[in-house]
């Protein structure tokens, strides 16, 4: 039978503060959009069920903090992702800039088998601001970005309208599902255990 | 114990040994999940959950080790999802058979997990299993145990929550209970967080309260988990939701959590509840420990209201309608004066805060502004002036946010309290300010037209217009100086009335300042002042243009002030100081003022006689008294007479020949002025240029003896050739063809018996010739002239 962790697909986003992480995430999740800024603390998921050929797969979609200030137990969670989503704001020209720390951070803290083949995918979201009137990074220049890192597939999104988000996560997911699983997780256990347990070594309390 | 050092490979050793036996068990547990076999999966799981009761991980490495845990737990959970789907077990059952797990901390990270498949079966209301749940995890005491295993909680639950909408409300539960089990995990959450600093001794204190911060994510979470509740509208907020958590921050009484809990409150939840919540929040601070860092929350407060109230213009009335800037000014007030311990730079820090508030919220009401401003002032009276570099940037913040947002001083220049808080600046930060207002008038093209406010700038800027204390002067740095008084003649200009009377005063208040001074700054400032002047005296003068003949008073008062205010640069700069005589001759020339013109130029010839020395500069200078002189028309034949003496006696005497002849020749024209009656003084022309060969003659015999050559005065006779050339054009009697051939034939001789052939003067020449040949072939009356010239 099929390994019981690939039904299961961990996605992370990251990207700067306020460029709507949290409301891709609900709106793909929910399918509810809200205009309110409010801030995300640390690193919480939501599940989506979805179905490829005829098989049923469960993202587990990981928001996280963009402040920094609000990550303050690392990011132990990175770990085991199936796929990474960086985030930009079209109007924001620094969260374009950022999104190559991002990758970074991402690749060295998850620390991936085959990082030049990780996949990724970026999202240049609230492109419907003032009808696209206030954008500063091109379609063209995030691209040309996307293309010098290895062909990340590029969306261009808003939260808000629902606007190729379904797409996007459709892509995420398929992405996710090419990854290959993680050498680390097979475990041989080279010894049989028969005392059942290693309770002489916990210096926990007995709780 | 072990060092330091030591720990940090111990505690590697612990969380490798603790994911070992975790992968160890999770080895089994996925076998037993492949087979079904229920048994033996909760068993593994259990022992695979054991390696989470450790106590000897840093929160850091408890997390790495917890969320390899949660990975697989996310495997059970799937598994039982299966099992009570096929029937095998119900859902109750597993409810029941996961409490069998010997440990205590297993045992409830399975239950949370077999919980969130039993919210999800819908057996039960999601209410009475979150309620069973929250008080379970009671039983874990230990805070950092305690506080993983109720972030998991509120992690499994955060979907299955009865929220408004959600598929898990229901009759017997909804909204009410789902912020009340939010709001109890994180009551519970505080707890073990704020306790955790009791325990252990006091040598890790250090250690605890780094531990602690690491930590405190875990307790923020649910903050953000409550603001994602869609039924957490503004009135449950403000009537449940934030009172609740306020009364946890105040209750605990520690300022790690204060502090913290508050930024999270600010962050997690929207503006318009911020705002209509203020009095609330605000109320909370006077409640908390007097250590907590109130300056930087209340900014965060405000900083975000200042960016909701930028993003569009339709929430500004919910600004004014709960009357944010009093609330906010009245609370920063009670926090500054109970916080007698805040760094100056602290309080700055918040009135800055405050005041982009006030800019963007109410850009029309500059008595906010003011009041910000003053009672920054207050704060700062009866302190020295501000050092510490970082309180001074904050201070230039501060008084730079009035003039980016108005891009208009004049606003600011309205502002009483600003230039009080000038005062409180060091030198070096005043200038700097100074420079920053200037810079500001200069962009924005603005225009000063009141003597008064005038007088307001330059009481601002008054940090480089005069030396403000003598200790410092050895340390200043000329370039930086210079681009200081640079930028005060720059800003001259643009201090600028249509009202010619309105517009003499603020000369007035100008010369007033910039004679404060001192030598080093006048060469700058001195400058813009007198064409500023004269600029409204060519204005006075061409209004009253149509009764010609009558004088303006003003006009002979203004030139009397220039010639009072260029006196002063005689001794620091005399070459600039007879510069700007000349232009005021000029000027008064065109005003018909003949006794002021023939004062300007007494003055130049002063300064050439006394104070310039170089001989350079004295050719420089020579050169421009005659050219002005020359265009001068106010004189009469006695005035006029007397000048041209002296200009033509000064040319005479200069230190070179050459520099002689030339300046001879020049004092040609001064004698013949085209169509002007008694001023074309054939004779006296004719008297110039034959000095001028005189000298040239003399000239050329000393390059001879000192045998160095032509050294250029070969070019002298051709360009002496040339002005009789001109004013043989211009019809005047006294030159003849015969004395240019002379002159031709003199210049042929010399260039023959000249052994170093000097190839420029030999074009020149040439082209002097070719000229003359061009003009006898033009034909005409001036042909007819030039034929006879026999060359």
């Amino acid at each position: 039978m099929a390994p019981r962790r690939r039904m299961l697909l961990k996605v992370i986003i990251l990207g700067d503060s306020g460029v709507g992480k949290t409301s891709l995430m609900n709106q793909y999740v929910n399918r509810k959009f809200s205009n309110q800024y409010k801030a995300t603390i640390g690193a919480d998921f939501l599940t989506k069920e979805v179905q490829f050929d005829d098989r049923l797969f469960t993202l587990q979609i990981w928001d996280t903090a963009g402040q920094e200030r609000f990550q303050s137990l690392g990011v132990a969670f990175y770990r085991g992702a199936d796929c990474c989503i960086l985030v930009y704001d079209v109007n924001v020209q620094k969260s374009f800039d950022n999104l190559n720390h991002w990758r970074e951070e991402f690749l060295i803290q998850a620390s991936p088998s085959d990082p030049e083949n990780f996949p990724f995918i970026v999202l240049g979201n609230k492109v419907d601001i003032d009808g696209g009137n206030s954008r500063v990074v091109s379609e063209k220049k995030a691209k040309a970005w996307c293309a010098s890192k290895g062909n990340i597939p590029y969306f261009e999104t808003s939260a808000k309208e629902g606007f190729n988000v379904e797409a996007a996560f459709e892509r995420i997911a398929r992405d996710a599902l090419k990854n290959e699983p993680e050498e680390e997780d097979i475990y041989f256990p080279d010894t049989i255990d028969v005392t059942g347990g290693q309770q002489g070594r916990s210096s926990g309390c007995e709780c | 114990m072990t060092t330091l050092n030591g720990g940090m490979d111990d505690e590697d050793k612990w969380l490798a040994e603790g994911i070992a036996g975790l992968q160890h068990n999770a080895h089994y547990m996925h076998r037993a999940l492949d087979s079904n076999n229920l048994r033996d999966a909760l068993k593994y799981s259990a022992q695979m959950l054991s390696e989470l009761r450790t106590s000897k991980l840093s929160p850091h490495k408890y997390y790495e080790l917890y969320m390899r845990a949660f990975d697989e737990l996310r495997k059970m959970e799937m598994f039982f999802m299966e099992e009570t789907r096929r029937g095998s077990c119900s859902v109750i059952d597993l409810y029941e058979l996961v409490q069998h797990a010997g440990n205590i901390l297993p045992r409830l990270y399975l239950l949370c997990t077999v919980g969130s498949v039993y919210i999800k079966s819908k057996e039960a209301p999601a209410k009475d299993v979150l309620k069973d749940l929250v008080e379970m995890c009671r039983a874990i005491q230990n805070p950092v145990r305690g506080l993983f295993l109720r972030s998991y909680l509120s992690q499994v639950s955060r979907d299955k929550l009865p929220d408004i909408g959600s598929e898990y409300e229901g009759d017997s539960g909804g909204l009410v209970d789902a912020i009340e089990f939010v709001l109890q995990n994180f009551t519970e959450m505080n707890k073990l967080w704020v306790r955790m600093q009791y325990q252990g001794s006091v040598r890790e204190k250090e250690k605890r309260e780094k531990e602690r911060n690491e930590l405190r994510d875990l307790v923020g979470k649910n903050l953000h988990v409550l603001s994602q509740i869609e039924g957490v509208d503004l009135d449950t907020y403000k009537g449940t939701v934030l009172p609740r958590i306020l009364e946890q921050v105040v209750n605990c009484k520690d300022d790690l959590a204060q502090y913290y809990l508050l930024d999270c409150i600010i962050q997690v939840f929207p503006d318009e509840y911020h705002l209509q919540t203020l009095e609330t929040l605000l109320g909370a601070c006077p409640q908390l420990q007097p250590t907590v860092d109130l300056k930087t929350v209340l900014s965060q407060l405000m900083d975000r209201l200042s960016n909701y109230a930028a993003s569009s213009s339709e929430v500004l009335p919910e600004f004014l309608q709960v009357e944010a800037f009093a609330k906010l000014s009245s609370s920063i007030g009670k926090v500054i004066e109970a916080q007698v311990d805040m760094p100056i730079v602290g309080a700055i820090t918040l009135y800055v805060s405050l005041l982009t508030f006030t800019l963007r919220v109410h850009p029309d009401r500059l008595d906010y502004v003011d009041q910000v401003l003053g009672a920054c002032v207050k704060k700062l009276s009866g302190k020295a002036k501000l050092e510490d570099s970082k309180a001074t940037k904050q201070i230039i913040a501060l008084l730079s946010a009035p003039l980016e947002k108005y891009n208009d001083i004049i606003t600011a220049l309205k502002l009483t309290n600003y230039p009080r808080i000038m005062d409180h600046l060091d030198s070096g930060t005043n200038k700097v300010m100074a420079v920053l207002i200037i810079q500001s008038v200069l962009k924005n093209n603005t225009f000063i037209s009141t003597a008064d406010k005038v007088e307001a700038l330059f009481e601002l800027i008054k940090g480089l217009i005069k030396d403000m204390d003598v200790t410092s002067a050895d340390d200043i740095d000329e370039e930086d100086f210079k681009e200081e008084q640079n930028s005060v003649a720059c800003l001259i200009h643009k201090l600028h009335s249509d009202d010619p009377e309105e517009m003499l005063k603020i000369i007035c208040t100008v010369r007033k300042h910039i004679l404060l001074g001192g030598p080093t700054r006048f060469p700058s400032t001195v400058p813009s002042l007198v064409f500023s002047a004269l600029k409204l005296v060519r204005r006075l003068q061409s209004q009253d243009g149509d009764e010609s003949g009558e004088e303006v008073p003003a006009i002979r008062e203004i030139f009397m002030i220039l010639h009072q205010t260029i006196e002063t640069l005689s001794f620091i700069s005399p070459e600039l100081a007879l510069r700007l005589y000349l232009q005021c001759a000029e000027a008064s020339n065109d005003c018909d003022l003949e006794d002021v013109a023939y004062e300007s130029f007494t003055q130049a010839f002063i300064l050439y006689e006394e104070e310039v020395s170089d001989s350079r500069a004295q050719i420089t200078a020579i050169h421009l008294i005659i050219g002005t002189l020359q265009r001068m028309s106010v004189f009469g034949v006695e005035n006029r007479d007397t000048l041209t003496h002296k200009a033509t006696g000064y040319s005479a005497k200069l230190l070179k020949k050459p520099d002689q002849c030339r300046a001879v020749f020049a004092c040609a024209h001064l004698f013949w002025i085209d169509d002007r009656e008694g001023l074309m003084d054939g004779e006296r022309v004719l008297l110039c240029l034959k000095r001028a060969v005189r000298i040239a003659n003399a000239a050329q015999q000393m390059a001879n003896v000192s045998s160095r050559g032509g050294s250029g005065s070969g070019t002298l006779f051709i360009e002496i050739l040339n002005k009789y050339l001109y004013f043989f054009e211009k019809g005047n009697p006294q030159i003849t063809a015969s004395m240019i051939q002379d002159l031709v034939e003199l210049i042929k001789t010399e260039m023959h018996s000249d052994n170093p052939t000097d190839a420029s003067a030999d074009a020149y020449f040439a082209s002097t010739l070719r000229y003359i040949q061009f003009q006898k072939q033009k034909g005409g009356a001036l042909g007819e002239k030039y034929e006879l010239i026999k060359v």
